[in-house]
């Protein structure tokens, strides 16, 4: 009995240290803009973060920090921006537990979005309910239109506009048909489901769609098959390990099509570029797009965050999300306050000049500007190949084959 | 007489305490800032997997590593059924689901035991979460779900009242001859068998009830997290914290594993927002040291330290 009545005590000295812990918060005088993120820096996803759109917010923030911060005529002087990060394990449990943490308990003046699609989805009503603007980074899915939600904005293209693009580009160089691959989860699922309209509407047709489970260590089956049925162009909506897993077994097995293409996975100079070599991925075509030649912004931000980490951006959202921000702390300067109503109004109304040049959201609070939407490795640059002035070379049609070995 | 008076009075002193807590716990809603609550949610969460899972696995002295497989049934119980039933029975709902799915599993395969077993309780984790990605993916054209939404504060009352009834079922089995039986069991399950005890049956109903809390636990944070697909439903990080836990905690006392989990999810909670690119390392080195020197839990530790203290009292006096 009696260790019992110890514990007890125990745990109710623990009960009241915990109440007095979280009950402790701390009210300082503004003199800076603190801002938090919850996103994944370890787990499963903290290497997509690290190649993907993670760093984009370290350097705005660095940044506007170089620059004194930002004029807020509230407070009539430059606040600096301070960005707390909590690691969210790649789970989205943990996550929505903390971006709660930074919004009710850190108080924190700003949030900025999670990682990936999912987790973004699981974030937005989050932040949506206690009226935090949330602008959307990685990630994004025709599902989240559906919750409609007023805080929260769509930054990053989609299935929505990049389907029909890629079905223009293979009407315009002669594809007839193709087959589609993708992976069993929200990503795969809907642009698979997405593509297939598209194509036919054009007179392209599908002779192979096929879903396949994450997690998979051999796609060459897939990829015979389609070689067999004769078609065209290749798609895959695949995530980095099957988009290196598809294109590794492509080449040792010396599959040829005439497209390739694949939505996540070759924007990334780093990992799919410089992984492969330039000449390997001569060709292939990849979800984005943007390059240092859209717009003289885009050049300079590529300028900057190469002189930073010593690596390209990635070439699908990074100028996106560089130009949310950008077109973010337009609105901040123009609403004079950091209250976060009166911003979100000027956010989703003005239009704002950004690195990408002019950023504005729709009636649904979606980007609507997209630089590019598909691009294609040409001779080392991720080339934006769209119809229409955004393109910055033609397409290359057919793909070189791959280089014998 | 004098024995039983100073028992009573002792028994008392632990009701009170007792009484106290959960007051306090009751209360938390009406005067603390919000993410208090949403912090004390998740704390109970791994309270209710931990000591459900301690019902079957302490006893019995199966690993069992399925937590996520129930968890994740209760998930997909509430998002299935949310929008249509009110949530304490979709809660009801999925606590079932899960309790068949034990019993059912468990009458196959608790024949198995040792590694077999543990093996076995993982794969089940990826079995249903290929099967019902297969389902979602070939059946009904989609992988993510939406999951209807309650506030914080209902989350909480939710999970407390879970945890209160999950306390008395484990309270009344420590209690009960079926206790009893489980734990002969766990200390030679061929001789519990001659003296008579049908140890199949009891494994079974046992597994099967640790599982109705998991899936109930799964069907209240499903309402916290909006958007589901069965990679989030079926994480197996649940299916190792509980076993960290318990171990962390200590499993011979009620209260060890109740303790485990507390201090296990504050510290990470702490360690997480403190040293976001250091607390994996210094998580790890916690646990090292736990294990290494802590061989019965945190419980091992108070107990000990309680011995030593009450000695040197009757030495001194």
């Amino acid at each position: 009995m009696k260790h019992k009545v110890l514990a007890g005590s125990f745990v109710l000295v623990a009960v009241a240290v915990f109440l007095v812990g979280v009950s402790a918060t701390n009210s300082l005088a503004k003199d800076k803009i603190r801002i938090g993120q919850a996103i994944a820096l370890s787990g499963p996803l903290a290497g997509g973060v690290a190649i993907a759109g993670g760093r984009i917010y370290v350097m705005w923030v660095e940044e506007v920090n170089k620059n004194g911060g930002i004029y807020v005529k509230e407070y009539g002087k430059k606040l600096p921006v301070e960005l707390i990060r909590y690691d969210d394990k790649s789970d989205i449990g943990t996550m929505t537990k903390l971006l709660e943490k930074l919004i009710l308990e850190d108080k924190v003046d700003f949030v900025f979005p999670p990682w990936g699609t999912a987790w973004l989805y699981a974030a937005a009503p989050v932040a949506n309910k206690y009226g935090y603007i949330l602008i959307g980074g990685p990630g994004g899915a025709l599902k989240l239109k559906e919750l409609s939600l007023p805080y929260f904005f769509q930054v990053l293209n989609f299935s929505e506009t990049q389907a029909p693009a890629l079905a223009d580009i293979f009407k315009e160089v002669g594809v007839k048909s193709v087959a589609i691959i993708y992976r069993g989860d929200l990503h795969g699922v809907e642009y698979g489901e997405a593509m297939v309209p598209y194509f036919e509407k054009r007179g392209i047709e599908v002779k192979m769609k096929k879903s396949y489970p994450p997690g998979i260590k051999d796609l060459s089956p897939l990829l015979k098959e389609a070689k067999s049925l004769g078609v065209d162009a290749f798609c895959a909506a695949s995530y980095p390990p099957g988009g290196m897993l598809l294109t590794g077994q492509a080449i040792e097995l010396g599959i040829n099509f005439n497209a390739f293409f694949i939505t996540v996975t070759p924007f990334s100079p780093n990992l799919y570029r410089d992984t492969f070599g330039k000449d390997v991925v001569e060709g292939v075509m990849g979800g984005g797009a943007w390059n240092a030649k859209t717009s003289p912004g885009a050049k300079e931000f590529v300028d900057k965050f190469v002189a930073r980490f010593g690596m390209e951006p990635d070439y699908w959202g990074g100028l996106y999300y560089w130009s949310s921000l950008q077109h973010f702390q337009q609105a901040i300067e123009q609403a004079g306050t950091l209250d976060q109503k009166k911003i979100r109004d000027i956010m989703a109304k003005k239009k704002f000049n950004t690195a990408l040049g002019p950023f504005w959201y729709d009636k649904d609070r979606y980007f609507v500007n997209h630089p590019g939407e598909i691009g294609q490795w040409q001779k080392g640059v991720f080339e934006v190949i769209d119809p229409g002035k955004k393109r910055t070379a033609p397409p290359l049609y057919p793909k070189p084959a791959w280089p014998k070995k | 007489m004098h024995i039983t008076t100073l028992t009573s009075k002792k028994f008392l002193v632990a009701v009170a305490i007792g009484l106290i807590i959960v007051i306090l716990l009751a209360t938390v809603p009406l005067y603390s800032p919000g993410y208090t609550v949403v912090l004390l949610s998740s704390i109970l969460m791994y309270i209710v997997l931990t000591v459900s899972w301690v019902i079957f696995s302490g006893p019995t002295g199966y690993i069992s590593l399925a937590p996520a497989a129930f968890f994740g049934v209760g998930v997909y119980t509430s998002a299935l059924l949310g929008f249509v039933l009110p949530l304490p029975v979709v809660i009801g709902i999925g606590g079932l689901v899960s309790f068949c799915l034990a019993l059912l599993v468990g009458a196959l395969t608790l024949r198995l035991r040792g590694i077999y077993f543990v093996m076995f309780t993982f794969g089940l984790v990826e079995l249903i979460l290929n099967f019902v990605l297969w389902w979602e993916v070939n059946i009904t054209g989609t992988t993510g779900r939406v999951v209807p939404t309650v506030n914080n504060t209902t989350v909480y009352y939710l999970m407390l009242i879970t945890f209160g009834i999950l306390l008395l079922t484990a309270y009344l089995i420590r209690r009960s001859r079926f206790g009893l039986a489980l734990q002969s069991i766990g200390q030679n399950e061929d001789a519990a068998a001659h003296t008579g005890i049908n140890v199949t049956a009891l494994k079974t109903i046992a597994f099967a009830i640790s599982a109705f809390f998991m899936g109930a636990a799964g069907a209240i944070m499903a309402t916290r997290w909006t958007y589901i697909d069965p990679r989030i439903a079926f994480n197996p990080l649940l299916s190792f914290m509980p076993v960290l836990m318990a171990i962390f905690g200590g499993m011979g006392q009620l209260y060890g594993p109740i303790i485990g989990a507390t201090i296990f999810t504050y510290l990470e909670e702490f360690l997480i927002t403190r040293f976001p690119y250091y607390y994996m390392l210094i998580f790890g080195i916690i646990m090292v040291v736990a294990i290494l020197y802590l061989p019965d839990g945190l419980v091992g530790l108070i107990q000990r330290l309680w011995k030593r203290i009450s000695e040197r009292k009757y030495a001194y006096t």
